[in-house]
């Protein structure tokens, strides 16, 4: 059996080099693309010789490889700026919103497997059903929906028409204790469930097919042959080998997920990390733009780590890949 | 419903067969089975009639501009989608909008998918280059796009042209997976091998047998990329990141938004996002139904 170490290692490198491009990606870009950050918040009427102090002041003038050694130097102690409008450190702004983000993108995704899973089965075992058609038909269109308008359309139903919850924030001002926990819970439910409407389609349809394909093999014939009751075939030896392909897939969806979450937290006022995207777009704050995506895809980056060592440690085939 | 959508439901990568395109017994086959799905019809019905309604935007309604003086208003017989929060006819904004949407989707998606299709069959032509187009794109696919997206349209400024800049620029490593998948196992075929003894011009190899045994792929994947792509610019636009002089779906949603309409003229969100779901759903239908077609154990002939 292949060892965890080697695999463990692996997949860390891999990680730290994903982050190491996403940061040189937007080091890059910032710099080479037209729109400087410098002559962004520069006002168009000062003289030439503010601007040059400007740009020594944010270290624009020397050449890029230094630049690029300096930037690196800064984020490895954890620095990413300051915010031009709160004139605070891009890491504080951004810290205390990244809880909310993976609060709500967190329960998205257990969410999504618990609701996802039961579905995806169901539909596998019955073939051609009703349900395996609605799995289907809704599969199809829930992929095709767009999150800002699932968004708007819980909030106008079942906040501003039924009044069943919230219809922004993150929680009640003046709750503690249990109230306030109850308060953070109503406020999660609907920018959670446009996220897992539209991340439900692609799990579902994916987990059945793979699911499909399990039950044909000849280990579920086996087990089958053996007398083995149906739903333990199905749960125990045919749902375990069919997981796989479906996990491989969140981790792909990850960045998706995080994508959807910007567009929802901006329709609910959701104090996390995308509402601060939509807010620095408005007062082009670009350190702050910068520093969103470093985190994200940080974020990202340790969320599909610890899958992978998650389900490493439970499948030896994956050490090997 | 008939046998769509059954042997496989995820369209990137559901091509398994290898049966070369270029054959017109099997293009005659598979087109035909597309035209006995009612799905794969309802799909071309829906995208024609988007793009006669981009094509003939000014002939169906007056460009949505200035003030009118019924504002927020719900649908009528005078202004079918209703008016917004400045008295300007939403069905109006939704017709040009449509234009702007299409015309993204098809630009962006072309960009995306010539420069995905070169870095592709490129790489899985050269295998010494292949290990690194292998980890570009997986390095790019695992970051969260759409953050990045805003980060450079905010700083190159919204327009047209960024837009589409922006969204081919972040879409082509997807399309470069899909096809190097399809081409990597394309060379390895002995038919490659033949062709190598035939001549020693490597682009004329790839651009007569390599690209067209990759081709099937290619065509599902210009129709997802450029659903992808209307999904991504409504996003962009209603962060407020859209084109701020032409009308598109995401700017009606972010008017809507912004102006705290959203609360109470459900027309205003309704109709474009209906709008965005009906051009979407149609890509996705014809590229699960293409598949469908291609796959002679799936169809009944």
């Amino acid at each position: 059996m292949p060892s965890l170490v080697p695999f463990a290692l692996r997949r860390l490198l891999r990680g730290l080099l994903t982050v190491w491009f996403a940061v040189t990606v937007t080091f890059l870009l910032l710099r080479l693309l037209p729109g400087n950050p410098a002559l962004a918040i520069a006002n168009p009427n000062m003289t030439a010789g503010m601007r040059a102090q400007l740009l020594r002041q944010y270290g624009l003038d020397q050449p890029l490889p230094v630049q690029y050694g300096k930037y690196m130097w800064q984020l490895l102690q954890g620095n990413l700026g300051i915010s031009f409008t709160q004139s605070t450190p891009v890491s504080t702004v951004l810290m205390e919103r990244l809880p909310w983000t993976l609060l709500l993108t967190g329960t998205a995704l257990v969410l999504t497997v618990v609701i996802g899973i039961p579905l995806g089965v169901v539909a596998a075992t019955h073939p051609r059903g009703m349900l395996d058609r609605f799995v289907q038909i809704g599969g199809v269109t829930a992929q095709s929906l767009f999150v800002p308008s699932v968004g708007i359309f819980l909030l106008f139903v079942f906040g501003l028409n039924l009044h069943w919850f919230p219809i922004g924030g993150a929680y009640d001002q003046g709750t503690y204790g249990a109230a306030w926990y109850g308060s953070v819970l109503r406020h999660l439910v609907l920018p959670c469930l446009s996220l897992v409407l539209v991340q439900l389609g692609s799990y579902v349809l994916t987990l059945r097919s793979t699911l499909i394909d399990s039950l044909g093999e000849d280990y579920c014939s086996l087990a089958r042959a053996n007398g083995l009751p149906n739903r333990k075939v199905v749960w125990k030896h045919a749902l375990r080998n069919a997981l796989l392909p479906t996990t491989t897939l969140i981790g792909l969806q990850l960045g998706f997920l995080v994508g959807g979450a910007v567009l929802t937290e901006t329709i609910y006022a959701y104090p996390g990390v995308g509402r601060g995207i939509f807010e620095a777009v408005t007062e082009l704050d670009f350190p702050v733009l910068q520093g969103a995506f470093v985190l994200l895809a940080a974020t990202v980056v340790m969320a599909n780590l610890v899958t992978d060592l998650a389900y490493g440690l439970l499948d030896p085939r994956v050490r090997t890949s | 419903m008939t046998n769509s959508m059954t042997t496989s439901l995820d369209p990137t990568t559901a091509i398994e067969t290898l049966s070369p395109a270029t054959d017109p017994t099997a293009a005659q086959a598979t087109w035909g089975a597309l035209r006995r799905n009612p799905l794969a019809v309802l799909a071309f019905v829906v995208l024609g009639l988007l793009t006669l309604v981009a094509i003939f935007a000014p002939v169906i309604a007056e460009y949505p501009a200035g003030f009118g003086p019924d504002v927020l208003q719900p649908p009528s017989s005078a202004h079918w989608f209703g008016t917004d929060n400045l008295g300007r006819d939403v069905f109006a904004e939704v017709v040009y909008g449509t234009r702007i949407s299409m015309i993204i989707a098809a630009l962006s998606s072309a960009l995306a998918i010539a420069i995905g299709v070169v870095v592709a069959v490129v790489g899985a032509y050269f295998p010494r280059i292949d290990p690194a187009v292998g980890t570009v794109v997986d390095l790019s696919l695992s970051l969260p796009v759409l953050p990045l997206m805003i980060l450079v349209a905010a700083l190159v400024g919204p327009s047209l042209t960024t837009i589409v800049l922006v969204i081919a620029f972040f879409s082509w490593p997807e399309v470069t997976r899909v096809v190097r998948s399809q081409a990597l196992s394309v060379v390895r075929l002995p038919y490659m091998d033949a062709a190598r003894l035939m001549t020693t011009s490597n682009s004329w190899i790839i651009r007569k047998h390599l690209v067209p045994a990759v081709a099937p792929v290619i065509a599902v994947s210009v129709v997802l990329t450029a659903s992808r792509a209307v999904l991504s610019a409504a996003g962009l636009a209603f962060l407020g990141l859209g084109d701020p002089n032409s009308w598109s779906w995401g700017r009606i949603l972010y008017e809507a938004q912004q102006s705290g309409a959203m609360s109470s003229a459900w027309w205003m969100t309704l109709f474009p996002s209906l709008a965005i779901l009906a051009l979407v759903l149609a890509a996705t239908l014809l590229a699960l139904a293409y598949n469908d077609a291609r796959n002679p154990r799936a169809r009944k002939d």
